[in-house]
């Protein structure tokens, strides 16, 4: 499948295709309180059309609290589905981010994608 | 629905004689900041990342406490991380838990009461009338400890801001909280604000027992 813009993205853009079972969202630019609502309605609504979703964050700058929790919560919704989703790739600066919250003992984060 | 300022202040009193627990002790006063921060960043007002914070959303909440922070955040643009904000509502001495308090009286869900021990001493207390909002945050909160899923946004936040004003404790007993501290310290590690709210009153803990080290010599 083609990868296709948000075009009502301004502070994100995403990407979605399938590879392999999974669903990979690719999510470039910054995730800050502008972006959470959009970044978590996107995540959420691969989780619940998808078993394996793995959010690709190689090409994310920047993540704020308010970008954290919308992917927490879409880690959330992902639980509640029986969905798998895993944070990948993410760079050093959101890496940075990730470390700092604990992020890791909630949910799955990979340095590189499954597939 | 209430505030995290409300509810935090709510699990503060005691079900029974409706006297408060937290006591407005100095570490409190921090976490108690916390929340606020914490519901200004659910109203969408402002967002933070590992130091700073910003704000986004200029309007007003119509939360007398909140609209007051927010306005002072807007004449101060010179602070600008959150450890800065948590130091400086601190030193404001605004009485965040007397606000609260006043706003739950307002909603029916406490009363006040004045009386006077031994003739002399003033005792405030503040009976519950209502009891639903403070059981529904205990179970949250005991649900989101005692799970190992991920808890909503407001529920990290809860637990976040509880453990360090020592609540948790009149929501789950001791053993319990023993047998999930890993899983309490991961929750309260989550949120920037909270992580901050913590080391502020490591630091004041600190202060304290070096002036109280310093007297006794």
């Amino acid at each position: 499948m083609e990868p296709y813009y948000h075009a009502e993205a301004v502070m994100i853009q995403v990407t979605q295709e399938t590879r392999s079972g999974w669903h990979v969202i690719g999510v470039r630019g910054r995730a800050d309180s502008e972006a959470a609502d959009e970044l978590e309605g996107t995540l959420r609504a691969a989780v619940a059309a998808h078993p394996k979703v793995a959010a690709d964050f190689a090409a994310l700058d920047y993540i704020s609290s308010a970008g954290l929790r919308a992917v927490l919560q879409a880690a959330r919704a992902a639980q509640a589905c029986n969905a798998e989703f895993a944070v990948c790739s993410p760079s050093s600066r959101v890496k940075k981010v990730f470390d700092m919250s604990g992020l890791h003992h909630v949910l799955r984060i990979y340095g590189d994608l499954p597939c | 629905m209430l505030t995290m300022l409300e509810e935090v202040v709510l699990l503060a009193v005691d079900e029974k004689t409706g006297g408060l627990r937290s006591a407005r002790e100095f570490g409190t006063v921090y976490a108690l900041v916390g929340a606020v921060l914490f519901d200004l960043a659910l109203a969408g007002k402002i967002d933070t990342d590992t130091e700073t914070i910003q704000v986004i959303d200029k309007k007003p909440t119509g939360n007398k406490t909140l609209d007051r922070v927010l306005n002072e955040m807007m004449r101060r643009p010179d602070l600008n991380t959150v450890q800065d904000w948590i130091e400086h509502i601190y030193h404001r001495k605004a009485d965040l838990e007397g606000e609260a308090l006043e706003s739950l009286i307002q909603q029916g869900i406490l009363c006040h009461e004045k009386t006077k021990r031994l003739w002399i001493v003033d005792v405030e207390r503040f009976p519950v009338v209502s009891d639903r909002h403070l059981q529904h945050v205990k179970v949250r909160l005991a649900e989101a400890i005692r799970s190992d899923g991920i808890p909503d946004t407001r529920d990290i936040m809860l637990v976040s801001i509880a453990e360090p004003c020592g609540l948790l404790g009149y929501v789950l007993d001791e053993k319990e909280l023993e047998r999930r501290r890993a899983r309490i310290e991961t929750l309260c590690t989550l949120e920037t604000i909270s992580r901050k709210v913590t080391r502020a009153i490591a630091r004041l803990d600190g202060t304290l027992r070096q002036r109280m080290a310093t007297k006794a010599i």
